[in-house]
C-alpha cells in the first residue's frame, strides 16, 4: 500500500495526525480564541479568510516542490549524494550545502521539502542545518529582493558578511553533536 | 506577486526534473508521484493549521511598541531585546524588514538592527511553528535552534565593538 511508504524525509512512516500536528492545532485554537475575544469574530474570521487563502495559493509551489523532492533520490544516486552532503562530507560538504541554501528560489514551502529529500537521498543532519541557515541568513532570493529593498546596501552588505560563515560552523557543532550521541 | 514568481520558477524546475525521471527512470515515476500524494496530504493540513495559528498569534502581538526598545546606546540590553523581538516577529519578510528600516530611521543604532534581523532570519517562531516543526520534526528544529541562538547575540556583539 502506498500509505505504508514513508513520505520523502523519514526513516520511519509517519502518521497523518501525530504530536506535532496536535500541538500546533491546539495553539492555533487558543489563538483564535483570544483573537475571538480581544478583536471580535469580525476580525478572527478575516485572518482565517485570508491565511486558507494564502495556504491554497501556496499549494501549486507546494507540489512543485515536493514532486522535485519526491524524485531527487531516484534521479541522483545516494553514493553521490552522500559523498558530497553525507556525514562524512567534511566542511566542503558543509559549504556546499550552505550553497544550495543560498541559491535555493522559494520560501519555507519549498526549502523544507527539498532539504527532506536530500536528507532521504544521503545528507546528514549537519548538512541539513547548514543548507537551512544558508537559506535564512544569506538566501539570494530575500536578500537581493527584500532586504535591499528596505535597508540600507552597507548595512544589508555588512550583515551578510558578518553570517557568511555561519551555516557551515552550525552544521558542524550539529555534527560534532550527533557524533557524540552516536558513541 | 512573489509568490506567483516562485510558483512558476519551480514549475519549471519540475518540469525539467519530470523529463529526466522520463529518460532516466520512466518505472519510477508511479512511485515519485505516489510520494508526491502522501507527502502532499500530510504537508497540506500542517501548513494550513500553522498558518491560521501564526496568523491569529500575529494579531496578538504588540507590534506598535517595538519601536521604542530599540534605543540608540541600549548596549548589550538592546541586543538581547531585539533578538527575542525578532524571533518573534510575525509575517514575511516585508514586516521585519520594514520594521528594521523604520527603526534605523527613527535613530536605532545598527548592533540592535543587525542583531534584530539575524535573529528575525534564524529563529522566526512564526516559520518554526507553521513549517520547520510540522515538516522537519522536533530534532532538527531544536538542534538547528540551539546552534542559531547565539547569532544574534555574537553579531549584535560584534557591532557594538566597532
Amino acid at each position: 500500500m502506498q500509505t505504508e511508504s514513508p513520505p520523502p524525509g523519514s526513516s520511519t512512516p509517519r502518521k497523518l495526525i501525530d504530536g506535532s500536528l496536535i500541538f500546533i492545532t491546539l495553539i492555533a485554537v487558543i489563538a483564535g480564541v483570544a483573537v475571538w475575544i480581544q478583536k471580535g469574530s469580525a476580525r478572527f474570521w478575516e485572518i482565517f479568510a485570508h491565511e486558507t487563502w494564502f495556504t491554497i495559493a501556496l499549494t501549486p509551489k507546494i507540489l512543485a516542490g515536493v514532486f522535485i523532492a519526491s524524485s531527487l533520490p531516484f534521479l541522483i544516486s545516494r553514493e553521490r549524494i552522500q559523498a558530497l552532503i553525507g556525514p562524512d562530507s567534511g566542511l566542503r560538504g558543509l559549504a556546499i550545502a550552505t550553497l544550495a541554501g543560498v541559491i535555493i528560489p522559494g520560501g519555507p514551502s519549498v526549502t523544507f521539502p527539498l532539504t527532506i529529500g536530500l536528507m532521504t537521498a544521503g545528507a546528514d543532519l549537519g548538512a541539513g542545518v547548514a543548507l537551512v541557515s544558508g537559506w535564512v541568513l544569506i538566501g539570494l532570493n530575500r536578500t537581493l529582493i527584500w532586504e535591499l529593498s528596505f535597508l540600507p546596501p552597507e548595512v544589508v552588505a555588512l550583515r551578510v558578511a558578518l553570517s557568511l560563515p555561519a551555516p557551515i560552523i552550525m552544521g558542524w557543532a550539529v555534527r560534532r553533536f550527533m557524533n557524540r550521541g552516536a558513541q | 506577486m512573489n509568490i506567483l514568481i516562485g510558483t512558476l520558477l519551480l514549475w519549471g524546475l519540475a518540469l525539467i526534473t519530470l523529463r529526466r525521471m522520463t529518460r532516466q527512470a520512466k518505472g519510477e515515476l508511479p512511485d515519485v508521484f505516489a510520494r508526491t500524494r502522501t507527502t502532499m496530504a500530510f504537508m497540506i493540513p500542517r501548513v494550513f493549521v500553522g498558518l491560521v495559528g501564526a496568523g491569529f498569534m500575529a494579531e496578538l502581538l504588540p507590534v506598535d511598541q517595538i519601536e521604542q526598545y530599540f534605543g540608540e546606546g541600549s548596549g548589550f540590553y538592546g541586543i538581547i531585546l531585539a533578538t527575542a523581538l525578532g524571533a518573534i516577529t510575525p509575517g514575511g519578510p516585508f514586516v521585519a524588514f520594514a520594521i528594521g528600516a523604520a527603526c534605523l530611521k527613527a535613530g536605532a543604532g545598527l548592533p540592535p538592527l543587525i542583531a534584530y534581523i539575524t535573529a528575525w532570519s534564524v529563529m522566526n517562531l512564526n516559520r518554526a511553528f507553521a513549517y520547520e516543526l510540522p515538516l522537519m520534526g522536533r530534532q532538527f528544529l531544536l538542534l538547528r535552534s540551539a546552534v542559531s541562538l547565539p547569532l544574534p547575540l555574537i553579531l549584535g556583539g560584534l557591532m557594538l565593538l566597532f
